[in-house]
This record gives C-alpha cells, sequence and structure tokens, in this order.
C-alpha cells in the first residue's frame, strides 16, 4: 500500500539546513493501521506531508499503491490524493460557504466517486444528519471534526491519513470521535496512518512506530 | 448547492478520460464560487466596479464612435478627390463662370452651401448639387449610377418636380418627420419632399441646386465649381484651383475635445478598475484556505488557477455587458450637449443619436476585460505561487506589508519625477503637445495615489506618538489610531479613488469655474453694441448711410470676415480675417494680452494706421509676437503688417488676424458683414422700440425687399452662456460620475469587510464598551481618514487646474487661462469626502449597532 525507503528531508533555515528526517523506512499494508508517536518537533507531520504528496523528500523513494510518487508530477499526485487517499488534520479545514452535506461528499465529488447511499450512511453514522444543512461554523468542535472525517472517507479511500485528529477536542468528544473513526475505517476496508501524542490512542492500532532524531525507533511489539 | 454529478454524454464519448476531470473542475468552481454567497458584499462590490467602469468608458467611447461616424459622413460627403476652383480676381462665382469653364470643355459642377431655418427654429445645412454634371463619386458612392433602390437615390429624383430632400435618418428623426413630408422654412416656403439617405451627414439636406438658390436666397451667385478629378493641370487664366488646406477637417479640429473626454473616460475606467482590485484581492485573501484545502484534497495548482481564471471571465462578462448597456444609455443623454457644444465650438454637425460600428462593443468589451485580467494577475500569480503546506496561514506579515509601503513610496517618487521632468522639459517642437500634457497629470495623479497611503500611515503612527497621557479616553483613541493602522491596507484602493476623484473634481471644478469667469467678462468686452443687425449685403451700403444719420444711435461698429492664408517661412497656413471698427467705444474694453511696450493706446493707433491683431490661438502656433511683421496672401498680392498686438479668442478654434475693417474692403475685397449699433444714452424706451421695430423691416431706399437680421447683445449673451454651459455639462456630469464611483468604492470596501470588522470590535464590546460608544469610533475612525485623504487632495486639485489651463487647454484649443482659485470648492471637497466616507460607514456601523449581542458573542468567540 504505502511504501517509504531511506527518506530524507532537511528544511532551510535562515541558521542552515534543518535536517529533520534521516533515512527513514516504513511500509504500510492494505487495510492496515499504524499509529505514529514522537516528541513535538520530531517530524511526524513532515513525514505524513510526504506520504500524501503534499512535498517531496530530498532522497528516497516513496510509493502508493505500486506507483512512484516521487517521480510523479504535481497534476499526477493531487490525481492520487484525490482519488486514493483521505486526509484529516488537527485543524478541521472545512468550507466555510459549503454546508454540512456538501463538505461531507466535496473530495469524492472532485474525484468523482461520489455514493449517495455511501455519503448518507456516513453522515448518520457520523450523527450530522439533523445538520446537513447547517454550515461548518454552526458546529461545534467534535461535530466538525466528525465532518473532516467523513469527507475524507466519502470518497473510499485506500488510505486515510490523519494528523492529531482528536488534538484539538475534549477527552470525552475525542474517544467518541476516535472510535467512530476506527470503526469507519475498519468498514470501509482502508489502511490508516495515524500520528498521535497519547498511548492510549496508540494502542487501539495495530502497529506502532516512534519518530526519534530524525528516524523511526525499532517497533515495539503489540 | 453542489448538485449530482451529470456529465454530458457527448464529452463522455469523445474523450473518456476527460471525465473525471471535468467532474473535478465543476466541482472545484462551484465551491470556488460559493464564497461568494456568504459574501455577497465582495461580490457586490466587484460587479459595481466593473459595471461603473465599463459604464463610464463605454459610454465616453460611444459618443467618441459616434461623432467620428458624422465626421467620416461629412468628409465623405464631398469627395476630397474633387478641387475647387475660384477666381483669381476674387470676385464671387456665377453660373457665367460655369457656363465659360463648360464650353472651355472642362468638367465642372456649380455648389451653392448655406444654412436655412425651418419655422419651428431649427438650422440645418443647405447643400445645393447640380445633379447632371456632378463628378462621378462626388457625393457619397451611388448617388450618380442611379441604383439607390427604394430610398430613391436616382439623380433626377432632385431635378424632376416636385423635386427630393435628402437627409440622413438621424436628422429625419431629430426634425420629427416622416419621409415623403415637407417641412416649412421661417421664410413660408415648403421644401421638396424628404427623402432618407445614409450617407449623408447628421443636420445636413441635399437638394438641387435650383431650390438651393431659391431657399438660400442667393441669386445667381455660386458658392464654388467642383473639378472632377484627373483634369488637366492647365485652367483659363481667371481661374485657379482653390488651396487644399482651406480648412481642417472637423475630425482634425474635433480631436482636441475628443482626448478630453477619452481621458476623462480613462479615469473613471481606473478608479473602477481600483474597485475591482480591491474585490479581488479580498476575495483572494479569504479563500487561501480554501484554495489550500483544495489542493490538499487532490485539485492540481495549474486546475485552480485556471478556475479562477474562469471566475474571473464569468464575473467579467457578469459585470461588463450590463456595464457597457449603461454606457449606451448615458451616452444617449449626454450625446445632444455634445453635439450642440460641437456643433458651437468648431461648427462639426453631430447626430443627436448614438450611431455605433461593430468594433465599438468589441474595443469596449476588450478593455473591460483587459482591465480586469490586469486586476486579476496578481491574484492569479500569487494562488500559482500558494504555498500548500501553510494551511490555513494568516497572509501578509508585518514586514511584507513594511516591504510593500516602501516600494509604493518608490514608485510614487519615480511617478512624480516622471511628471515634473514632463513640465520643465517641455516638447522640443516648443508648441505644447496634448499627450505630454496628459502624460504628466496621469503621473502626477497615479504618484499622489501611491504615496497616499504610506503618508496616512505615517500620520496615524505621527498621532499615535503624540498622545500622551493614560486617561480611558486615550487610550480609547489609541486603539481606535492602531486598528485605522490596521485596516488601512484594506482600505488603501478606496482611498485612493476618493483621492482621484476628488482632485480631478477640484480641478476640473476649478477650470470650468475659472473659465466660466474669463469667459463672461471677455463677452462683455467684446460686446459693447446694444443691437447687432445684418442687412441683406445689397443693402448694406444704404443701410449705413442710414443709420449714420439717426440719432438714437451712437456710434456704429462695422464687423467684416473673409478667409485668407498666412505666408510664413515654413508655407502657408489658412487664418480667418476679421476688420473691426477701431472706435473707442469698442476698443477701450477690447481685452488684450499683450501689445509692444505694454502700451495699449499705441497698439489701437498702430492698427488705425495698417498693424495688425492676431488671436492668441495663431499666437500660440506660428509663435509671432508683438513687434514681428506677418504677410497674408490678398488678391491684389501679398499684404504685410507689423504685429501690434494679442487679443483672447475663446471658443474659436481657429487662427485669426484682425484690421481696420477698410483695409478689409480695401485690400481683401471682404464681402458686407454686420454692425453693432451702441445706442444713444439715455434714449427713451419708446424710442428704442420704435428703432428695433424698423429694424426688422426691409429699407425702401435700398431697393431690396428682403428685411435685415437683428439680434440684441443680450440674446447674444445668452446664446454663448448656453453654449458654454452645454461644452462643460459633459464634463461636469463626468467628474460628478466618478466621485460617485470613489464612493460606491469606500462603501463596497467596508460591506466587503463588514464580517470582520465586528469581529474584531466584539472583544471591545466584551470587555465592557457601549455599542454606540463603538459606532462613534467607528464613523471617527472614517471620518477622519477621509477628511485626511482630502486635505491632500486639495493641493493636487489645485495642480490638476494648474496642468489643465496652463498646459492642457492650450494644447488642445490654443488659449492659455488665468488661474482661479475657489476656497468655497475646497470647504465643498472636504465636506463631500466626509459625508461620502460617513454615507459609506452608515451601513455597516448601522448593522454593527443593531447586531444582538448573541451574535458579537459568536463572533468574539470565532475571533
Ligand atoms: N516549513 C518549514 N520550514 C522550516 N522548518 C520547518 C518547517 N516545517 C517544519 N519545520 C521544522 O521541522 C521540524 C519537524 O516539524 P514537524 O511539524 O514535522 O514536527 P511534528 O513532529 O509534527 O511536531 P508536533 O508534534 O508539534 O506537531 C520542527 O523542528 C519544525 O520546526
Ligand atoms: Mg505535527
Amino acid at each position: 500500500m504505502l511504501e517509504m525507503r531511506d527518506i530524507r528531508k532537511a528544511y532551510a533555515t535562515p541558521q542552515g539546513p534543518l535536517s529533520v528526517l534521516e533515512g527513514v523506512d516504513l511500509s504500510l499494508a492494505a487495510g492496515a493501521s499504524l499509529a505514529l508517536m514522537g516528541e513535538s518537533g520530531s517530524g511526524k507531520s513532515t513525514l505524513l506531508h510526504l506520504a500524501a504528496g503534499l512535498d517531496t523528500p530530498d532522497s528516497g523513494e516513496i510509493s502508493l499503491d505500486g506507483q512512484r510518487l516521487s517521480a510523479a508530477s504535481e497534476p499526477a499526485r493531487a490525481g492520487l490524493r484525490r482519488t486514493r487517499l483521505g486526509l484529516v488534520f488537527q485543524q478541521f479545514h472545512l468550507v466555510p460557504s459549503l454546508s454540512v452535506a456538501d463538505n461531507l461528499t466535496l473530495q469524492a465529488r472532485l474525484a468523482g466517486r461520489e455514493t449517495p447511499d455511501w455519503s448518507g450512511e456516513l453522515l448518520t453514522r457520523l450523527g450530522l444528519a439533523e445538520m446537513a444543512d447547517r454550515y461548518p461554523e454552526q458546529l461545534s468542535g467534535g461535530q466538525q471534526q466528525r465532518l473532516a472525517i467523513g469527507r475524507a472517507l466519502a470518497g473510499r479511500p485506500a488510505l486515510l491519513l490523519a494528523d492529531e485528529p482528536t488534538g484539538n477536542l475534549d477527552e470525552a468528544s475525542a474517544e467518541t470521535v476516535l472510535t467512530l473513526l476506527l470503526e469507519l475505517v475498519r468498514d470501509s476496508g482502508c489502511a490508516l496512518l495515524m500520528v498521535t501524542h497519547s498511548t492510549r490512542v496508540a494502542s487501539r492500532l495495530e502497529r506502532r512506530l516512534t519518530l526519534s532524531h530524525g528516524r523511526l525507533l525499532a517497533e515495539e511489539a503489540r | 448547492m453542489i448538485t449530482g454529478r451529470r456529465s454530458p454524454r457527448l464529452v463522455s464519448r469523445m474523450a473518456p478520460h476527460l471525465v473525471p476531470h471535468l467532474a473535478m473542475a465543476r466541482t472545484a468552481l462551484i465551491t470556488l464560487l460559493s464564497h461568494y454567497r456568504r459574501h455577497p458584499g465582495q461580490l457586490a462590490m466587484l460587479l459595481v466596479g466593473l459595471w461603473v467602469a465599463s459604464a463610464l468608458w463605454s459610454g465616453v467611447q460611444a459618443i467618441n464612435a459616434s461623432a467620428r461616424d458624422s465626421y467620416a459622413r461629412a468628409e465623405a460627403l464631398l469627395s476630397p478627390r474633387l478641387e475647387r476652383l475660384e477666381r483669381r480676381d476674387g470676385a464671387p462665382l456665377g453660373y457665367a463662370d460655369f457656363t465659360t469653364l463648360r464650353r472651355a470643355g472642362l468638367p465642372v459642377s456649380p455648389l451653392i452651401e448655406g444654412t436655412i431655418e425651418l419655422n419651428d427654429g431649427q438650422r440645418l445645412n443647405v447643400l445645393g448639387i447640380e445633379p447632371l454634371s456632378l463628378p462621378a463619386g462626388g457625393i457619397g458612392e451611388d448617388r450618380r449610377t442611379g441604383n439607390g433602390g427604394e430610398d430613391g437615390a436616382n439623380p433626377l429624383g432632385l431635378l424632376q418636380p416636385p423635386g427630393q430632400t435628402r437627409l440622413a435618418p438621424e436628422t429625419l428623426a431629430t426634425l420629427n418627420f416622416s419621409p415623403g413630408e415637407r417641412p416649412i422654412t421661417a421664410g413660408g416656403e415648403r421644401l421638396p419632399p424628404l427623402v432618407i439617405d445614409a450617407q449623408l451627414p447628421p443636420g445636413t439636406l441635399l437638394v438641387d441646386i435650383a431650390r438651393a438658390a431659391e431657399l438660400l436666397k442667393r441669386g445667381p451667385r455660386i458658392d464654388t465649381l467642383l473639378l472632377a478629378p484627373g483634369t488637366p493641370a492647365a485652367l483659363p487664366a481667371a481661374y485657379r484651383r482653390t488651396p487644399a488646406a482651406q480648412g481642417l477637417s472637423p475630425g482634425q479640429l474635433t480631436e482636441s475635445f475628443h482626448l478630453n473626454l477619452t481621458a476623462m473616460g480613462l479615469l473613471a475606467l481606473v478608479v473602477g478598475l481600483l474597485i475591482v482590485h480591491a474585490a479581488l484581492g479580498l476575495a483572494l485573501e479569504q479563500r487561501l484556505g480554501l484554495l489550500r484545502t483544495l489542493r490538499a484534497l487532490g485539485v492540481p495548482g495549474r486546475t485552480l488557477v485556471a478556475l479562477l481564471a474562469v471566475e474571473l471571465v464569468l464575473l467579467g462578462l457578469a459585470g461588463t455587458l450590463p456595464g457597457i448597456l449603461a454606457g449606451l444609455w448615458l451616452a444617449n443623454i449626454l450625446l445632444p450637449d455634445v453635439a450642440a457644444s460641437l456643433e458651437a465650438l468648431f461648427s462639426a454637425s453631430v447626430g443627436a443619436s448614438l450611431s455605433l460600428p461593430w468594433h465599438f462593443w468589441a474595443g469596449s468589451l476588450a478593455i473591460t476585460l483587459g482591465g480586469l485580467a490586469t486586476a486579476g494577475l496578481g491574484m492569479l500569480w500569487r494562488t500559482a505561487r500558494l504555498d500548500i503546506l501553510a494551511l490555513g496561514h494568516a497572509l501578509s506579515s508585518h514586514a511584507d506589508s513594511r516591504r510593500r509601503q516602501r516600494r509604493q513610496a518608490g514608485l510614487a517618487t519615480l511617478a512624480w519625477v516622471f511628471a515634473l521632468g514632463l513640465w520643465a522639459w517641455p516638447a522640443p517642437s516648443g508648441t505644447p503637445s496634448l499627450i505630454a500634457g496628459f502624460a504628466m497629470v496621469a503621473l502626477a495623479l497615479a504618484g499622489s495615489a501611491l504615496a497616499l497611503p504610506v503618508l496616512l500611515g505615517a500620520a496615524l503612527e505621527g498621532l499615535k506618538r503624540c498622545l500622551g497621557g493614560n486617561s480611558p479616553r486615550t487610550a480609547l483613541i489609541r486603539w481606535a489610531l492602531a486598528d485605522l493602522q490596521l485596516q488601512l491596507p484594506r482600505l488603501q484602493l478606496a482611498m485612493m479613488a476618493l483621492l482621484l476623484a476628488l482632485a480631478t473634481n477640484l480641478g476640473v471644478t476649478g477650470m470650468v469655474g475659472g473659465f466660466r469667469l474669463t469667459f463672461l467678462d471677455w463677452l462683455d468686452q467684446r460686446l459693447v453694441a446694444d443691437l447687432y443687425l445684418r442687412p441683406p449685403p445689397a443693402a448694406y451700403d444704404s443701410w449705413r448711410d442710414w443709420l449714420e444719420t439717426r440719432p438714437e444711435i451712437a456710434t456704429l461698429l462695422e464687423r467684416r470676415e473673409t478667409d485668407t492664408r498666412l505666408i510664413g517661412a515654413e508655407g502657408e497656413r489658412p487664418v480667418a480675417l476679421q476688420g473691426i471698427s477701431a472706435d473707442p467705444a469698442l476698443t477701450a474694453s477690447w481685452p488684450l494680452l499683450a501689445t509692444l511696450n505694454a502700451d495699449r493706446a499705441a497698439a489701437w493707433q498702430s492698427l488705425r494706421e495698417g498693424a495688425a491683431l492676431i488671436n492668441e490661438q495663431l499666437a500660440i502656433a506660428t509663435g509671432l509676437a508683438p513687434g514681428d511683421m506677418l504677410t497674408l496672401a490678398s488678391p491684389s498680392g501679398p499684404f504685410t503688417a507689423q504685429v501690434a498686438g494679442i487679443y483672447p479668442d475663446y471658443g474659436n478654434p481657429r487662427g485669426e488676424v484682425t484690421l481696420t475693417v477698410e483695409r478689409l474692403i480695401q485690400r481683401f475685397a471682404a464681402k458686407p458683414g454686420s454692425m453693432g449699433l451702441v445706442l444713444t444714452p439715455g434714449l427713451a424706451a419708446a424710442d428704442e422700440a420704435a428703432l428695433r421695430q424698423r429694424l426688422t423691416r426691409p429699407l425702401p431706399a435700398s431697393g431690396e425687399a428682403l428685411a435685415p437680421s437683428l439680434v440684441d447683445q443680450r440674446s447674444v449673451h445668452r446664446q454663448a452662456r448656453q453654449v458654454f454651459e452645454r461644452t462643460f455639462a459633459v464634463t461636469r456630469a463626468l467628474t460628478g460620475l466618478t466621485l460617485g464611483v470613489a464612493a460606491l468604492a469606500l462603501f463596497t470596501g467596508l460591506l466587503a469587510q463588514a464580517r470582520e470588522r465586528r469581529a474584531r470590535l466584539a472583544p471591545l464590546w466584551a470587555l465592557g464598551l457601549g455599542r454606540t460608544t463603538l459606532l462613534g469610533v467607528t464613523l471617527a475612525q472614517l471620518g477622519g481618514l477621509a477628511l485626511a485623504t482630502a486635505l491632500l487632495a486639495l493641493p493636487l486639485g489645485v495642480a490638476l487646474n494648474w496642468a489643465l489651463v496652463a498646459e492642457i487647454n492650450v494644447a488642445a484649443f490654443g488659449w492659455r487661462l488665468p488661474l482661479h482659485v475657489f476656497p468655497a470648492a475646497w470647504v465643498q471637497a472636504l465636506g463631500l469626502a466626509v459625508l461620502v466616507a460617513l454615507l459609506a460607514a452608515a451601513l455597516p456601523a448601522w448593522r454593527l449597532w443593531r447586531a444582538p449581542p448573541r451574535q458579537l458573542l459568536e463572533e468574539f468567540s470565532a475571533s
């Protein structure tokens, strides 16, 4: 599903290049789930952005579904993102001028793979069916994050990339949202790569990796 | 909002791989456009900006295009390839000359021209032709081929009783007659039946020469003989070809008038596009997060750029097409005034209804869409370079805006340096160039507009520094100043629009006001007689002899005019020549701009002794100064005279030389003209009435049955004043509209950011400030900003006024005006600016004031 080989990435800063990733290898099978942990600033988001094709590594190979991301053009990477990936961020990045229902189906429509039954089911299971005609600003934080998850899943992606999806929520709603997310991921059969700080959250996923000083520490068996 | 995907079947069959892309593009476009549903103020601002820009620009262009169409027809009326003949001895031509030349085998055709008045007071040009001898292609195209079809352009139609009166469709429309009808002249005669001829210029009637001679009471005289092209050079000794450059064509004369109009239209276009630019910037800024989200969801960057370009085109069409229609409506309203002033200023006939060539539409659309593209280019550029990973970041940092301010200040300085350069180093040709004048004004305006935000920013910073003390009041004021600094980048374009509009308004009002004062003075000085009498030429001498014996009349001021050529080192130029009675009654008040040794009395004395006066236009065009010698062509050979002085001659497009009326008779065989009658002081009203009565009837002693025409000074005055007002009606309408546009810019700018404003004011409300206080602060902020802008507009307006009277007028019309300033207008402008700002702020402020506390709270927590 997702293969990363010897990924290196440095950022240019006024103080000279800042090396963030120094040879990261990672692979994720279809339908599998993986928690990515590490201290703040260890490069978790950077790795996720590379996996999503939002950024390119300085060296190394990334392939998604057997397609080499690092060799693909920007439109081709955008196409892969559109049709194969679902993205959930800490900030929800909803479209304020679209209704809840239209936000939910946005990516699926962009990819040309909207299925009304699945969208309707998502709305119901995310508890958003009653507020389908509202606008994002009229939702609570937990509701907004559920909507963002629904948007990522509505197009039936092969891989869901989530960057601290519950980081902005209180404990109770974080728990609900996470449970929903894992349930939906399992039912739709897509793979999951999730960045999290919480060991409790990580423990609910199949695998767990920790990023430290630019490298992945040896995998802890569950 | 997003409806189900329905891909067009045709497309799917032709290019299956395109379909998902179309679906993506469609969804992304709808998502982008959904922004305007949440921010209708921005959409309104964009559309209004485009609408106004295209309306004013295309309105002006419609006027210009219509006028040019009229000139083109006037110039094509008599083919420029036709030569004209005159007698070498300067005597008028008659039918005998026609017969002589025909018998000599020359292909000539007689022509008479004149003006008639209809019984409803409308005046029209009459052209009498001799259809059988008129050279082929002489008038229009088909007139001699006889295949004019239903419009009856058969040449014999003019001849066969009852004859025809051919006229342009526009003329027919203004006369309010139908084809076939026979209007009646002021003299009670019936014109031949009306027939439409689309090739004729507006305001001209074409009739058979015999009918024209009757209508114009011409007797056996003809005005000119036309000579078919390609006639051998040799002519009988008594005749010669009239020099071609007898007069400038109306197109050339009026060029400067139209350039003025175009400049005004351009200003409105720029002001409108400033609004558009501001709205686009705002719409982009608020959609940066959306753009990044779309990128993250898999829309390629270049697709987004293309979609924003599509959005621009859609908005452009939605704003521009109604704008062009509004422009036509505006042009329709203004055209009668324009036509009247062109007629009065340049004797150029322009139809009072629009007639537009196809390229007008294409051109108007192209200019506004091009302007939109320029305004939108920055938006597309920023989108293309969008950093996808800065998801949801705020855009311009403090350093960014500093850098932008420095760049703006640099550009402003550069523009001013170039403007001053254009002023300090005038054109090498010596005569001021209109284009250079406009370039100077444009650079100065652009430089000032660019400098405005920098100056306002510095003023706010300075005020903040000066503010001492720690009372609650100063805290609030300090907050208001800081908040204004934050708002400035968003309001700067609207403030620039306000500055440009105010300065133009002040400059143009000053110019028109100054011109009015000067012009009316000048009229008073020139119109010293109480009555002006134009006797029939044949009875002129009898009338003069009779009038000289009348006790009611103190002084008789004769005036004659003719055309001649000024012979200079570089060739000949046509000039008008007038002869006046150099009587103290006239010369005491007649204004002179320059004389030898600044001695007025001596100048008049030299005129009496044979010297000449020239008008300002001629002096500027030729460089002639008092003391120089000038040479005129006269029937008896070159006539040389010294220039004794230069006089102002407003409203006259031509160069003019003035001599005494005696010289005009002796040396130039000038035809009888008019006489001004200065009445004896203290004349009883009854005697004056009796005299007027007497002057409207023929003089039996002269044997001439025709009555003279009589106008009194007051009606000349009134007419001149009317012409003046109509000439500047258009200018005033356009500057007024531009100010309106600036107000709109401010209003829409405020409306577009009303939501953010509320979010910024909500914390203050939460901190315990009353809504009335907040309302007051908001209004004070904007009123103050507008006042500061208006204060900067004052010197700019005076500079513009100066440039108009001292540079542009000289280049365009050939006369310089004294600079008048009107402090009352300044006060008015200051008040207007504040009023405009308060009006623009009123609606957003009112909504803030009315906003329920709950809403403020929501906006507070959202901010
Ligand atoms: N655009 C950038 N330019 C320069 N440095 C960057 C940039 N983005 C990230 N960094 C730096 O790279 C390092 C890794 O950043 P990253 O966002 O991947 O960390 P993270 O593990 O996601 O941290 P957190 O848990 O706080 O979200 C940090 O030190 C950060 O300062
Ligand atoms: Mg992170």
